[in-house]
């Protein structure tokens, strides 16, 4: 969900046509267990297969929900003239998958490439959906980007998307009131829960922060960083669900604590009372992944001057390790007739360098690839909003910060994150007990991967 | 069905008058069946076929492991033990037993205002209880919604102003009168149009020999009016009662805005939706629906039998 | 099932309401007059927040003015948006709602006027069978028809929205009712005696008795396409084929997840008012019409 925000770029691998290297990709992924995924092994595509597959007329179909985004569609099409690309919006997060989802059961009518989020890759790849991209693309892609970002879309020697932007987790607030209530900006999470207590004090109407009982995204985000790897799927029959580690119950015991003393208010995220609240001053402090700082500059503009961007708090003192929220991929549907067309749109939009760029620079969506995150212009760029910092600075540093081993997902998170709002979400919503809640999602979340038929551990 | 044989016209020679009368009829039946086949063309394609279709998938299972296999009743046994749905079914029953006796209760008494005639500006007054009746479900929960925003709403912004406060309509405790409000809203007008007409049609003779009998104008509702409305609330109760529990756009929309609070199952066509579209259950959902619709049907048998019973004990 | 008795005329009454009795009474208006002021409130909201921009949307009192007036630039941006797609939603709607309503309300008039006058084997338990179909959920029926439409390759196309709108039961519940009262059994077989087909019956002499209650049924198909959602919202995937109910919710979940950064709250609500204005004036001018047929539908059964 909510995709977002950044810049400039350099050219990303050069797209090497002739150099048909080809590296038989297996895409850098160390696990080799076979999948039934995808079928058997394809052979790579050559030179020639490439050039004639885009010098032929095609029509391809492309859903995605970014905003403008027909902008590097008309770009494609200029590099690409035979290929004809229809782009079309059919809502947003849940709603995409839905249509998705319908279109594919119904087996008409499914696009040829996807926006699909990081944590839906797995329940696409289940029904072997989503097309393994490896033999479909000229080059190994796996060095362009940071080993957190490549280990997500990449599993079973397989690759199932392409990263268009990510959300690494870091801190928003608001400096002035901070320094109202007299408080610092806390590095640790004991640190934090102090300082939401002193300021709550000190500004008796509002809050240190919000912690939203319906942001399921958020809140796996804050487990990511904690260490926590509640999921994961081994691409055939068996899931791992965990949600009673110790790094689970930590997450959810602090903030049991904070909610059940009226420290951080709960309310619902994005909808309309929330941004007001935000821009109102109701929250002082937003735990946000990269793309929220380009995203409050819209919502809340009236604050402008009075923010700025940090790191998490972190649970031990001297760390420093963040989580992710959010970020989206372009996939291609298994059931495409243009398999070859179809990667070169979801690989050339997210790659190539003038539409990467303008991703980052027009619709703002936080760079994946280390070509742009590394890149001097866009880090030394300086937001007014955030009183001259330089923000993409900070959250390129945080992206190197989430853990790169694997975090990984279930393949049914829309069911996973659904049953949230129901079960830990609602209590985090109604100030209940959070422990309680997080057993019930669990349980809901064992009980419908054996009635679908999985093996749980 | 229908109207009784007509009475055959004399005829001097009455075998010609039977052939004449059996072609009559052959022509009539074959007449019938004509005008009714376009309607059961379609009725069979868009509703039996697919309602076929969905009985068929409700006796299968498939799972994102295994596939698809055959399973019988299993799913609407579950359905029967599952919480989630037997809670929706009890919360549309509340709402059953309390929004639709208001509502009717006020459709009612506006049409039998309106009948009076003792009202300034009746034909005002009509249509601005009918006008909601055109703002779609979508655009009315849009609506409310927003004027029941708990921080920027123009009820807590009033209850703040006097100092009273509001409720949260939005919280778990009102969400389920907030929904029946703006069913209320939206519906009353529609009611009160099939009382009013109804009322209109009772003739005015009936009145003028009970007033030359002394009975006042309550005494004309009580005795006269409401027995003569009794068809128009049986229809309107049983449209009500299909409607109830066949709720989904209002509480599918404030969803947005109280995510915790409106569950998957909050009403169970929300349920079967959910479980179609997000469990990626296809054949729970279409049991659940067969219940929903054996629900349905069973109240409305339930509510038509008492009322006949009554009527007969009359 | 009634019939034979209420042979000539539907049984309105007009020019009844004997004046001389019927005093207005003050307390009573007063009283009407509040009842009123519940059902007009949230259009009064609607209208009062279309005028304003997004930031008075929140910063001003919801039911009056704010200082700044901005129905025209709300307008403005409503039609102007993605291209004026909002446009394109309203001809969809008028096309569904048109298309459906006039289809529904034939093909309910020709059935209902069949069960209501015409004698034949098996009418009973064909009525009764679409009777009991009113009682079908929804759901239960999407979902299936998805999927069958998307075996014919029918699914995101208006056909997938027009042709289930088609089938009206309580249409020609309606009509059955309607025309039992309308259609004197003694008018058809003067007709039929003078050597009339069926057909010629119905188009030249009945269809004229029955043009009330078919208005009817054709007001009720209408508002019930025109405001029906979740069909559209299951069957469309293209956004130039949306009707307004699920473009507007569209708008609105979008701006919900604060896509871009675009707060489209103002244009929800104007493009809201804009797509109810129609039906309302509709309202006012077919009024007579919701009574005319529904007084039959609701006396008889």
């Amino acid at each position: 969900m909510k995709p977002h925000p950044f810049r400039r770029t350099a050219a990303p691998v050069v797209a090497s046509l002739s150099a048909l290297a080809l590296v038989a990709c297996t895409g850098g992924s160390e696990d080799g267990s076979d999948s039934g995924n995808g079928g058997g092994e394809t052979e790579a595509i050559t030179a020639e297969q490439f050039e004639e597959a885009m010098s032929t007329p095609t029509e391809l179909t492309f859903w995605s929900w970014v905003p403008d985004i027909q902008n590097q569609v008309d770009m494609f099409e200029e590099a690409y003239p035979e290929i004809d690309v229809d782009y079309v919006n059919v809502g947003q997060g849940a709603e995409h998958y839905q249509q998705m989802r319908t279109a594919i059961q119904a087996g008409s009518g499914a696009p040829d490439v996807a926006q699909v989020e990081y944590q839906h890759l797995a329940s696409f790849r289940l029904g072997g959906d989503l097309l393994d991209l490896t033999p479909y693309l000229q080059e190994d892609l796996s060095a362009a980007y940071p080993d957190w970002v490549w280990s997500q879309v990449s599993a079973d020697s397989g690759l199932w998307g392409i990263p268009q932007d990510t959300g690494p987790l870091g801190s928003l607030y608001r400096t002035d009131l901070f320094a109202d209530a007299g408080i610092e900006v806390p590095t640790t999470w004991d640190e934090f829960a102090q300082a939401a207590a002193d300021y709550r004090e000190a500004m008796p109407d509002s809050y240190l922060t919000n912690m939203p009982g319906n942001d399921p995204g958020q809140f796996v985000g804050l487990l990511w960083q904690a260490g926590a790897r509640p999921f994961a799927f081994d691409g055939a029959e068996t899931v791992t669900i965990d949600l009673d580690s110790p790094e689970v119950l930590q997450v959810v015991e602090y903030w049991q604590g904070l909610i059940a003393d009226d420290l951080v208010s709960v309310d619902p995220d994005f909808n309309d009372q929330w941004y007001q609240a935000l821009a109102n001053g109701k929250y002082a402090s937003w735990q946000v992944a990269a793309w929220g700082p380009v995203f409050l500059q819209g919502t809340a503009g009236n604050t402008s001057g009075l923010w700025a961007a940090s790191t998490l708090p972190q649970w031990e003192e001297g760390q420093n390790i963040s989580g992710n929220w959010g970020g989206s991929t372009d996939a291609v549907l298994s059931s495409t007739d243009n398999p070859i067309a179809a990667t070169e749109l979801a690989r050339w939009i997210n790659v190539d360098e003038e539409p990467a760029t303008a991703f980052a620079e027009e619709q703002f969506l936080f760079p994946p690839s280390l070509s742009i995150l590394e890149s001097e212009e866009f880090l030394a760029e300086e937001s007014e909003f955030y009183g001259g910092q330089q923000v993409n600075a900070t959250f390129a540093e945080i992206s190197e910060t989430v853990p790169t081993d694997d975090f990984g997902w279930l393949p049914f998170m829309d069911f996973a994150y659904s049953a949230y709002n129901e079960t830990l979400g609602s209590a985090i919503a109604d100030r209940g007990d959070l422990v309680a809640g997080l057993q019930a999602w669990e349980a809901e979340l064992v009980e419908y991967a054996e009635s679908q038929g999985f093996t749980v551990e | 069905m229908t109207s009784t044989a007509p009475p055959a016209p004399a005829q001097p020679r009455p075998q010609r008058t039977a052939n004449t009368l059996s072609t009559l009829r052959r022509r009539e039946a074959r007449a019938g069946y004509l005008f009714v086949l376009p309607f059961m063309i379609v009725f069979v394609a868009m509703l039996i076929v697919p309602l076929g279709y969905s009985g068929y998938l409700s006796v299968f299972r498939e799972q994102l492991i295994g596939g698809t296999s055959f399973v019988g009743l299993e799913n609407y046994a579950r359905a029967l033990s599952d919480a989630t749905f037997t809670g929706g079914v009890a919360r549309m029953a509340l709402f059953l037993v309390m929004q639709v006796p208001i509502m009717l209760g006020l459709a009612l008494l506006f049409a039998l205002v309106l009948d009076s005639g003792r009202l300034r500006l009746q034909k005002f007054v009509r249509l601005a209880i009918f006008i909601p009746y055109a703002v779609p479900g979508v655009i009315s929960a849009l609506m409310w919604g927003y004027l029941y925003g708990p921080d920027f709403g123009p009820f807590a912004q009033l209850g703040e102003a006097t100092g009273l406060g509001s409720p949260d309509f939005l919280s778990a405790d009102f969400m389920l009168f907030s929904i029946m409000n703006i069913v209320t809203w939206g519906f009353i007008g529609y009611n009160m149009i099939i009382m009013y007409s109804a009322l209109r049609s009772i003739p005015t003779e009936i009145y003028e020999a009970a007033r030359v009998d002394g009975a006042g104008e309550v005494r004309i509702a009580t005795a006269i009016k409401i027995p003569a409305l009794r068809p128009a609330l049986v229809l309107t109760t049983i449209f009500s009662v299909i409607g109830t529990f066949q709720l989904f756009n209002e509480p599918n929309i404030l969803r947005t805005i109280a995510p915790n609070v409106i569950g998957n199952g909050y009403t169970p066509n929300l349920y079967a939706y959910n479980l179609a579209f997000v469990g990626q259950e296809v054949n729970y959902a279409a049991a659940i629906a067969f219940l929903l619709g054996f629900v349905i049907m069973v109240v409305s048998y339930i509510f038509q039998l008492t009322t006949s019973r009554k009527e007969a004990t009359r | 099932m009634t019939a034979t008795a209420s042979t000539s005329s539907t049984p309105t009454s007009r020019g009844r309401r004997p004046g001389a009795k019927a005093r207005p009474s003050m307390l009573l208006t007063v009283v009407m007059l509040a009842v009123v002021a519940y059902f007009l409130l949230p259009l009064w909201w609607l209208s009062v927040a279309s005028t304003k921009s997004n930031a008075d949307l929140f910063s001003s009192f919801g039911l009056w003015f704010a200082d700044s007036f901005s129905l025209l630039g709300n307008l403005g941006d409503v039609f102007t948006f993605q291209n004026g797609i909002f446009l394109a939603w309203a001809r969809n709607t008028v096309v569904y709602a048109g298309v459906s309503a006039l289809g529904a309300a034939v093909l309910a008039t020709a059935a209902g006027y069949a069960f209501a006058t015409l004698r034949f084997k098996g009418s009973t338990a064909l009525f009764a069978i679409i009777l009991g179909s009113i009682m079908v959920p929804l759901t239960a029926l999407a979902i299936p028809t998805y999927l069958l439409f998307a075996k014919v390759g029918l699914t995101d196309t208006p056909w997938a929205v027009i042709l289930p709108s088609l089938v009206s039961p309580f249409g020609v519940y309606l009509m059955r009712v309607y025309a039992d009262g309308a259609v004197p059994p003694s008018l058809q077989e003067a007709a039929r005696v003078d050597g009339a087909g069926e057909l010629r019956i119905f188009v030249t002499i009945v269809s004229r008795l029955l043009a009330p209650g078919f208005v009817t049924v054709l007001l009720f198909a209408l508002v019930s396409t025109w405001n029906n959602y979740f069909l559209p919202l299951i069957m469309l995937n293209s956004p130039e084929w949306y009707p307004l109910t699920v473009g507007l919710a569209q708008w609105q979940s979008t701006s919900q997840a604060g896509s871009g950064s675009q707060a489209l709250f103002s244009m929800v609500i104007t493009g809201s008012l804009v797509s109810i204005v129609p039906l309302v004036i509709a309202f006012l001018f077919l009024q007579r019409y919701w009574q005319s047929g529904l007084g039959t539908g609701g006396v008889k059964q």
